[in-house]
Formats: structure tokens, C-alpha cells, sequence
């Protein structure tokens, strides 16, 4: 997480993180559907996915009491990662791919667990 | 009839998204990083929260010069005649909301707007979700720099002879502007006032105008030079 200082001319100086891609994000970047898709496809006007709420929930979460991530840490990250690796990437998705990435990057959650995790979340919330 | 019985079309697909942000949040619970019970209670309370209580306050301060007074010197206890404690916005303390409240009064020589330019700091207790357009670094960079052209882009012109003052939110302070009461609500009530003072107005943005709700149709105006054929 070393990185260089910068300006971010807005007159704050932040600290800007070297991200490498987490291969795991990749593919979900790669070959995930974004809302904005799945919304078209099946005639749904909601602006956001289901999952925002949670989202914004894990996210509030996680900088409460024990603060294992603080809000202005990841905010830094996210718009850091939503300018390279994830820029192709829409909002609110891109909101979840840093959010994620970081806390890899700190060891709040391991790749390999989070790849374990996810086959058995899919198979559940697929099965009939 | 049976149309109206018809239900509403729904996403039958799981997402990868989806998949990881459940794999995410079960994950972080496991590890103890939080409580599935906290995370429910923030989860309740961010579909609970709006721009109603803030609209409120500037409608109570644009009848009541008292309550005027405290809103501009003291927004925190402000905030409570519409029901907002900002010390315990949720019911169980304050993760990334602060209780510093700035209101920022607009008269006919000084515009206010927000900003946060670090990150996209927002008072939601009182103000609800922040539109995506402010997290965005485009706003957050340029409004500083060339508020005016910003401004004209939400379709907003401050005359020249206005001053624009851009405030940046930071971690200890949350800013909400209080516009100018419109012509043409005179004898109106707190409730019919609190209707026509939308979000973007308490973020300055917009004005509030007589003709105006948060909750209106929204207009569709034609093109004045359509493509041909369309």
C-alpha cells in the first residue's frame, strides 16, 4: 500500500496507493452482469440493484465502532480504483469491486476464501 | 383489470455482483469485522432516510424568524425540532455522519453550494442519499474552479452581480444550504412550503420555485428541432 503523495487538485493532498489487479475481481469484472443490463433485459426501472442497500450497509458497517475500514480510506480507494482498474466499470458495481479490493488488500478477507465463499453463495442463491 | 393485478417485472438472474456482495458482507460477519444485527440496523435506517426532514426545516425557518435564527447559529439542536438527533442519527451512534451542522443561508447577493472535494461527504441524516453526480470527481474538481459554469449546467444561472460561495464538507462539518423563499408563496403553510424545497435546492444547485415539487411529473418537452423522422 505504499505509494506516492499527490495533490488531487482540489487542494487535498492524498496518498495514492499502487493497485494490482486481484484476479478473482478480475473475472468478476470481466464476466459479470452489471444492473444497468439485467434491468434492460427484463423491463425493470429500478435505478439501483437489491443489493445497493447492503452494500452501503457493509460499507457503514465496517467504519462503526471496531472501524476496520475507515470511510475516508476506502472513499480514497474507491475513487482511486474507479479511475484504473475499474473504470470501465459502472456504479454501483464498481462501489462493490473496490470495496472488496480493499479490504484484500489490507487481509480483512483472503482471495482464495472469498473465491470459496462466492461458488457457495452462487449455488445457493441458485438452487430452486 | 387484470392488468393491474399483473406483477411488476423482476431481474430472474443471479449476478456475479450480486454473488460478492453477499460473499462480502457474510464473510465480514464471520470474522467478527461486524454484527449481521448492526448491519440490519443500517440497513433499515438507510431505507428510512429522505430530504423531508431538511425541506422541513427550511420551511419552519422561512415562517418562523426565531427558529431562523437558531437554524443559521446552531443546525445540531435545529435539527431536532424536525426530528433529526444527529448524535444518534441511527439509534446506535454515528459511523460517518458528524454532528457539526452548517446551514447556509442564501439572500439576493450570496449563492451557497456544496461540496465535498476530499471524498463525498453528505449530512444524511437530515438530507437522505447523496445523488450520484455528487460523488463524482468531475463535479467535486470543477465545482471549485468554475462553480458558475457548473452551475449553469444543472440549468441554474447566478447573475454576476451574486457572489458564489462554494462550501467544501469535510470529515467534522456537514453543510445544507437554505435558499431564498420564493415569490408567490405568501400565506403558504409549512407543509405546502416543505413540499416545494427539493434536495438539489439544499445543495444548491437549484431554486425553489412556487411551481415546482419534489414528487411532480416529470416534464417532457419536446424537441425544438427534432431529428428528421423522429
Amino acid at each position: 500500500m505504499d505509494g506516492q503523495e499527490k495533490n488531487n487538485g482540489a487542494g487535498a493532498v492524498n496518498r495514492e496507493p499502487e493497485f494490482s489487479s486481484v484476479s478473482l475481481l478480475e473475472k468478476v469484472r470481466r464476466q459479470g452482469k452489471v444492473w444497468g443490463d439485467l434491468a434492460k433485459k427484463y423491463g425493470v426501472e429500478n435505478p439501483d440493484p437489491p443489493w445497493k442497500i447492503n452494500l452501503d450497509s457493509t460499507c457503514e458497517a465496517l467504519s462503526a465502532e471496531q472501524c476496520a475500514l475507515p470511510v475516508l480510506e476506502r472513499r480514497n480507494e474507491e475513487d482511486e480504483l474507479s479511475e484504473s482498474l475499474y473504470q470501465d466499470v459502472p456504479y454501483p458495481e464498481r462501489q462493490l469491486l473496490a470495496l472488496a479490493h480493499s479490504m484484500i488488500e489490507r487481509g480483512l478477507i483472503d482471495e482464495d476464501e472469498l473465491a470459496l465463499r462466492m461458488k457457495y453463495v452462487s449455488k445457493r442463491l441458485n438452487s430452486a | 383489470m387484470a392488468d393491474k393485478h399483473k406483477p411488476a417485472p423482476m431481474v430472474d438472474e443471479v449476478s456475479d455482483f450480486e454473488v460478492l456482495e453477499v460473499a462480502v458482507r457474510e464473510l465480514a460477519i464471520e470474522k467478527g469485522l461486524f454484527s449481521a444485527e448492526d448491519h440490519r440496523r443500517f440497513a433499515e435506517f438507510a431505507h428510512s432516510i429522505g430530504p423531508l426532514p431538511a425541506a422541513r426545516l427550511v420551511a419552519k425557518s422561512w415562517l418562523d424568524p426565531e427558529f431562523k435564527k437558531l437554524a443559521l447559529e446552531d443546525g445540531f439542536t435545529a435539527s431536532k425540532e424536525v426530528g433529526i438527533d444527529w448524535l444518534n442519527p441511527t439509534g446506535f451512534g454515528t459511523p460517518s455522519d458528524y454532528c457539526d451542522l452548517r446551514v447556509l443561508e442564501n439572500t439576493p447577493s450570496v449563492h451557497h453550494v456544496v461540496v465535498c472535494t476530499l471524498c463525498s461527504c453528505y449530512p444524511r441524516p437530515i438530507l437522505g442519499h447523496s445523488p450520484e453526480w455528487y460523488r463524482t470527481p468531475n463535479y467535486r474538481r470543477r465545482l471549485v474552479r468554475w462553480p458558475r459554469q457548473v452551475l449553469s449546467e444543472f440549468g441554474l444561472q447566478i447573475p454576476s452581480d451574486v457572489e458564489v460561495r462554494v462550501e467544501d464538507s469535510n470529515q467534522k462539518c456537514r453543510f445544507m444550504v437554505m435558499p431564498m423563499r420564493p415569490e408567490g408563496t405568501e400565506d403558504w403553510s409549512e407543509d405546502q412550503l416543505a413540499e416545494i424545497v427539493t434536495r438539489d435546492c439544499m445543495l444548491g444547485v437549484a431554486l425553489p420555485h412556487p411551481d415546482r415539487k419534489a414528487d411532480d411529473k416529470r416534464p417532457v418537452h419536446k424537441a425544438a428541432n427534432p431529428v428528421h423522422g423522429h
